[in-house]
């Protein structure tokens, strides 16, 4: 506290000793402030309008290329009596794989007693005495989440990949399902487990039915012990008369749970299987003849527990039928259900089979959508087979009349073809359902190319737009011409609103835009683009802006920079380079470790060398190199004195060997297969080496800091407060949050509730670093300190130490404000990536202060690079099982609007978030005040904020382009479509971060301030 | 060397080739004494320098030996290397103002020297994002034929008193060929030649011909 004092009484003095006391000057100063003001509301409003022209690309586009299917609505009737129960138990096992239920031999090489031959129920001897069963590998479609699985279950339709986001909030199922048909033919269907059933079914389900949540992965038990409680009551305790059910349906969770939490070789997993075949023992004593018992899994999960994808392991889940009544199934030769190589060539069936097979044996009509084909299985004779058959070609044929979803003609032809064959002869009639199965497949993958065109249009001219405001026009202009962006964006906004939707509303032109919404959105940034090219054309034109572009890459980093960019954005072009991007970014970034090391150790000549110092040192070079060299006499004279030369290649090491170090750090993708090893596990991260590592974090990184900090002798003041006192007390408090999560994972017999101890910390530190040190931040806490050396006032002279960069030390706080945050949503191995990317970001700005480049190109692409190295190395990658959902739950157990989500922001965007809030340091750092005028300062943190933009817009343009080029692709929904997706959200991310915290709230702030202490 | 003993030059490790070593190399003729005392080092302008062993060994090392054998090609490459510095490299390499005879002390010494240098490299190649603790022979040998790519430029090295400026591009052509032909590494063709490090030591063959093509008119 002491030091705190001495720094706001430090603060007084150096006001009084330096602010001229006139009041002439006292007058140029407020009305420079007041400029400034005006200037740094119309950048934040310019800014604004070029983010949201993005925001509308991205949508136009996402539009276009996430797909929908058209839903109809009829239902099915019934024609005819068949059907062989009258009452069913289905039991979904969610993420029951294959191999879970089938018999496993030991001896094989991938054979684990955690997971493997724990459910014998599956595998009692076939057709004895007590009944009949048929265990299939049930494969599911992509994407394999719960709720697509269940709509496809249900309908036997084919979910499209848009459903995919609308998870968290499922609605009712307005197609023809099996639920529903059992509700209008009154049977009583009760149901208990997953909650995603209530959304979805909650009309058609009897009303004593129970509903657990389903999100919180973290809770294994709740739902199984519910639904087997629930069993019990209704059921297995019941006499059956009494019973008041014909469908009984359990959906257990807990499976998927402990995949999600630990994966599957965790001895939780073997619990939780021996718990739920006891279970289905139990049930299968007690059903009646006439009662069919259904168990199944709704996908399957990868190796490390998770699912969403389509990779083999997620989309094989087990389906066992079981019924009292003998030789009920007619099995298929024995060499169908080979088990050799886990099953490889083991009977499969789709999972939306499994409709018709279920409406036929209940005597339900078939769903009117349905498009599977009943299990040859189950028909006993040769009369059902034929009845089977005709009955589901009937229910196809009359969906496929009345969608009319088949437009093109070659294909109607071919299947107009098979029908008449299949009419013939019965056992033809599978070849139709397989052929209107794919040419759905086919049609559900049509795309809306006009949203998509003018998705990608209006992105391209957006980071046109981008690159001539903050990189091609001066920023001294751009300075001056905000004021005239800003009144002519907003009217062309209004103008062009109002045309096109009075032509839509009258014309109904353009006609993809449907509603007076896309319209609007459309109409915006047409008006953003024209508001934008008035000024700049007013007083540029194109063969300026052109020759500009060409001079901007002239000098020898500026090309390194765009060459970088370009690698990274051709990645995108091949599935092997987006595949495998994580090591492709992290070589581009180690090699540009290496360029500035070989610029330090041999100092090549560069003709642009001088044409950059002056650069670097503004506008009024004469008047500034003077007092530069005052305070710069190391570092201002290019070559690089020997001792620069040094710093600069120990910097380039840092960044290099830290580089190496963090990208060792991966969590890899399922396609990288055996050339990559992952590290980022369950058992790493919670082994007690990585947790002794996270602990000397605790004093180790605030002592990076701190060296980085020493370099311009900033590390007073405030300083060893936030850095010494309040980062090291943040990272203790999270070694503790981390290591009982540990404790909690590793020992087998842990009952130690620990949730409200943890709750209580996580919310701590959340509290803390985002609101408690934001606000402390906005007081102001300066880095420097006054040494005063004689007392008497004739030979008074004060030194203030950390003078030189009092813009960079005060920033850097901030950003570590929400470092302490990020870390804290990371796992213990992402910390220590997270601890490196600290010595990156610091070497990296120091670098580029070395070397004269904060106006550079080349600076916010090594950041922008830096970023995506670290979004790979803190455990993640561009697919959707990959991301981290059980970070949702460390601030509340349940999901809550924005706490969880903003977790999982924080957890998934973190680099990302630092990155854009230290963009502005390439200015910031070491940049003494007084030097630079305060718009200066705000037009280059714009220009330089306005480069990692590009950056990010070209990575988004480029997975734009690429993923429309192969929309046919085999890969394009698992590797294309989730890098797009990604490249959209860090665009978004980057551009809210940038707008809100570096522009508008952070930089002006404190240029002001220091402005305000240290003007003269 | 004997230049050396004769003019009594002082010795002088110099990684940089500056302003004033430049100016004073084009300004020779005005300033003989200058000239005597920093004298010129550059590689003749001809064809003599292209080292068609190179392209030859790539075509034998792809097309002809079926096993990708890497250190049978590193043995090839040592005595070609050998040869073409003392029949090609050497005879064009030009220190203050005349031929140098082949130096058969400073030859066994650069051997060495780049045997040693393979470690460094190494070390480079690893921190490039090769694998760490595996495949480490693999690296090793590349590191290696790295190393015996440059043997001409080191010895020159060597043996004009470490005037590294002038041979730096030689290394750098080597560096350059690696590093574009990393691009194959990741492509799923699965290719007998895509395994680790045979893309590499025919990127280094590559980019070490174009280096000895066109350094010496840079």
């Amino acid at each position: 506290m002491s030091s705190m004092l001495d720094n706001a009484s430090d603060e007084a003095y150096v006001k009084r000793g330096m602010l001229s006391s006139s009041s002439e000057e006292k007058r140029l100063y407020k009305a420079r402030i007041q400029r400034f003001d005006s200037a740094h509301r119309h950048y934040i409003v310019l800014m604004g309008a070029l983010a949201v022209l993005q925001f509308i690309a991205i949508a136009f586009f996402t539009r276009g290329f996430l797909l929908t299917r058209n839903v109809l609505e009829n239902v099915a009737s019934v024609t005819e009596a068949y059907g062989k129960f009258d009452k069913c138990v289905i039991l979904i096992v969610d993420a029951l794989r294959f191999d879970f239920a089938a018999p496993v031999d030991p001896a094989d090489s991938s054979f684990n007693t955690n997971y493997h031959n724990n459910m014998p129920i599956f595998n009692m001897s076939w057709d004895s005495d007590t009944g009949s069963s048929l265990l299939l590998k049930f494969i599911a479609d992509p994407p394999t989440t719960t709720l697509q699985r269940l709509k496809g279950l249900t309908t036997g339709s084919l979910p499209t990949f848009i459903d995919a986001g609308s998870n968290f909030n499922g609605k009712v199922i307005e197609e023809d399902n099996f639920i529903k048909q059992l509700y209008l033919r009154d049977k009583r269907v009760l149901f208990a487990g997953d909650d995603t059933w209530q959304a979805l079914f909650e009309p058609f389900l009897s009303s004593q039915s129970e509903f657990h949540e389903s999100l919180n992965v973290w809770d294994l038990d709740t739902v199984d012990n519910g639904v087997i409680d629930f069993f019990e009551r209704k059921f297995l305790t019941v006499p059956q008369q009494e019973q008041e059910w014909d469908v009984l349906i359990g959906h257990m969770l807990g499976m998927d749970h402990v995949g999600h939490k630990y994966g599957p070789q965790h001895f939780t997993m073997k619990e939780k299987q021996l718990q739920v075949s006891d279970f289905i023992d139990d049930i299968r004593k007690t059903i009646d003849d006439n009662t069919l018992l259904i168990v199944m899994g709704d996908h399957g999960m990868d190796h490390t527990g998770n699912h969403g994808g389509d990779s083999k392991d997620e989309l094989e889940a087990a389906l066992w039928l079981y019924t009292k009544q003998t030789k009920a199934w007619n099995h298929l030769p024995e060499e169908q259900y080979s088990m050799d190589d886990l099953g490889l060539n083991y009977r499969e069936v789709n999972q939306i089979d499994l409709v018709p097979t279920f409406s036929l044996l209940m005597g339900l009509p078939i769903p009117f959508n349905n498009l599977g084909w009943p299990f040859d299985e189950i028909a006993t004779s040769e009369e059902e087979s034929q009845m089977y058959s005709r009955l589901t070609l009937e229910q196809l044929k009359s969906y496929k009349d009345t969608s009319g979803v088949i437009s093109n003609q070659h294909i109607n032809q071919r299947l107009s073809d098979l029908w008449v064959l299949a009419s013939n002869n019965y056992s033809k009639s599978a070849d139709y359902q397989k052929f209107f199965l794919e040419s759905c497949k086919d049609m559900w993958t049509r795309f809306d190319y006009w949203s998509i065109g003018s998705g990608i249009t209006l992105l391209a001219i957006s980071l046109l737009l981008l690159m001539s405001v903050t990189k091609l026009i001066p920023s001294i202009v751009v300075g001056q011409m905000v004021s005239e962006f800003v009144p002519s964006i907003i009217m062309m906004a209004l103008v062009s609103n109002v045309c096109f939707n009075g032509i839509f509303h009258v014309l109904h032109q353009p006609s993809f835009l449907e509603n007076w919404i896309w319209c609007s959105l459309f109409a915006t940034a047409v008006g953003i683009i024209i508001g934008c090219c008035i000024p700049i054309f007013d007083r540029y034109n194109l063969t300026w802006i052109l020759l500009k572009f060409l001079e901007e890459l002239s000098d020898y980093w500026s090309r390194i920079a765009a060459l970088l960019l370009t690698l990274h954005a051709i990645a995108f072009t091949s599935n092997s380079f987006t595949i495998w991007e994580d090591r492709i970014v992290c070589f581009l970034l180690t090699t540009l470790g290496m360029l500035t090391l070989n610029e330090f150790i041999f100092l090549p000549k560069r003709q642009s060398t001088t044409a950059l110092l002056s650069a670097a040192n503004g506008d009024k070079i004469p008047a500034s190199t003077e007092r530069l060299q005052a305070y710069r006499p190391h570092t201002e004279n290019l070559p690089l004195g020997r001792f620069a030369r040094l710093v600069g290649a120990y910097h380039s090491i840092v960044l290099i060997v830290c580089t190496r170090l963090s990208s060792m750090i991966t969590i890899c993708r399922e396609e990288q297969g055996d050339k990559c090893t992952a590290t980022f596990t369950l058992t790493n991260n919670y082994s007690v080496w990585c947790l002794l590592i996270c602990l000397l974090l605790v004093p180790f990184l605030p002592s990076c800091i701190q060296g980085y900090y020493n370099v311009c002798s900033s590390y007073q003041a405030a300083a060893p407060i936030w850095i010494g006192q309040f980062l090291k007390a943040v990272l203790l408090t999270n070694f503790i949050y981390w290591a009982l999560t540990a404790c909690e994972n590793r020992i087998p017999n842990w009952d130690w509730d620990l949730k409200i101890v943890k709750f209580t910390i996580s919310r701590m530190i959340v509290g803390f670093s985002l609101i408690a040190a934001n606000v402390g931040w906005m007081m102001g806490p300066l880095c420097v300190k006054i040494n005063v050396r004689n007392n008497d006032l004739k030979s008074q002279q004060a030194t203030i130490l950390g003078y030189t960069n009092a813009y960079g030390s005060q920033y850097f706080l901030l950003v570590i404000n929400f470092l302490m945050c990020i870390i804290l949503f990371n796992k213990p191995l992402a910390q220590v990536s997270l601890f490196l990317m600290c010595n990156q970001l610091l070497s990296i700005l120091e670098i580029f202060d070395l070397l004269k480049m904060k106006e550079n190109l080349i600076g916010p692409v090594a950041m922008g690079l830096l970023a995506h190295q670290q979004f790979f190395s803190t455990g993640h990658q561009a697919t959707i099982p990959s991301v981290q959902w059980d970070m949702g739950f460390i601030l509340t157990e349940r999901i809550t609007f924005p706490f969880t989500h903003l977790s999982i922001v924080m957890n998934t965007f973190g680099p990302h978030i630092l990155v854009a809030l230290s963009v502005a340091l390439l200015t910031l750092w070491k940049q003494a005040p007084s030097v630079l005028k305060p718009q200066t300062i705000l037009a280059r943190i714009v220009s330089n904020c306005g480069m990692l933009l590009i950056y990010n817009t070209v990575l988004c343009l480029s997975t734009f382009a690429w993923v429309t080029h192969f929309r046919r692709h085999l890969m394009v929904w698992k590797i294309f479509c989730p890098r797009f997706i990604l490249a959209s959200l860090c665009l978004i991310v980057t551009h809210v971060v940038i707008i809100f915290i570096t522009i508008a709230f952070s930089s002006a702030r404190l240029i002001k301030q220091i402005n305000n202490i240290f003007w003269k | 060397m004997s230049s050396r003993k004769r003019h009594g030059i002082k010795k002088t490790v110099s990684f940089s080739d500056d302003e004033a070593f430049l100016r004073r190399r084009s300004s020779k003729n005005e300033n003989k004494r200058m000239g005597l005392l920093n004298p010129p080092v550059y590689v003749r302008k001809t064809i003599g320098t292209v080292p068609i062993h190179l392209p030859g060994l790539t075509y034998y090392y792809l097309k002809i030996s079926n096993d990708f054998d890497t250190v049978r090609l590193l043995y090839m490459l040592i005595v070609t290397q050998l040869l073409f510095l003392v029949f090609q490299f050497n005879r064009n390499t030009i220190y203050g103002n005349k031929r140098l005879k082949i130096h058969f002390g400073s030859l066994a010494i650069s051997i060495v020297a780049c045997f040693l240098l393979t470690l460094p490299c190494m070390l480079l190649i690893v921190l490039m994002g090769a694998p760490f603790g595996m495949l480490l022979w693999e690296t090793w040998l590349l590191a290696a034929h790295c190393c015996f790519l440059a043997f001409p430029a080191v010895y020159s090295v060597f043996n004009c008193d470490f005037k590294v400026g002038v041979f730096k591009n030689y290394f750098l052509s080597i560096c350059i060929g690696c590093w574009v032909s990393c691009v194959v590494i990741p492509l799923d063709w699965d290719r007998p030649w895509q395994e680790w490090p045979i893309p590499l030591v025919v990127g280094g063959y590559l980019g070490a011909f174009v280096g000895y093509t066109i350094c010496s008119y840079v």
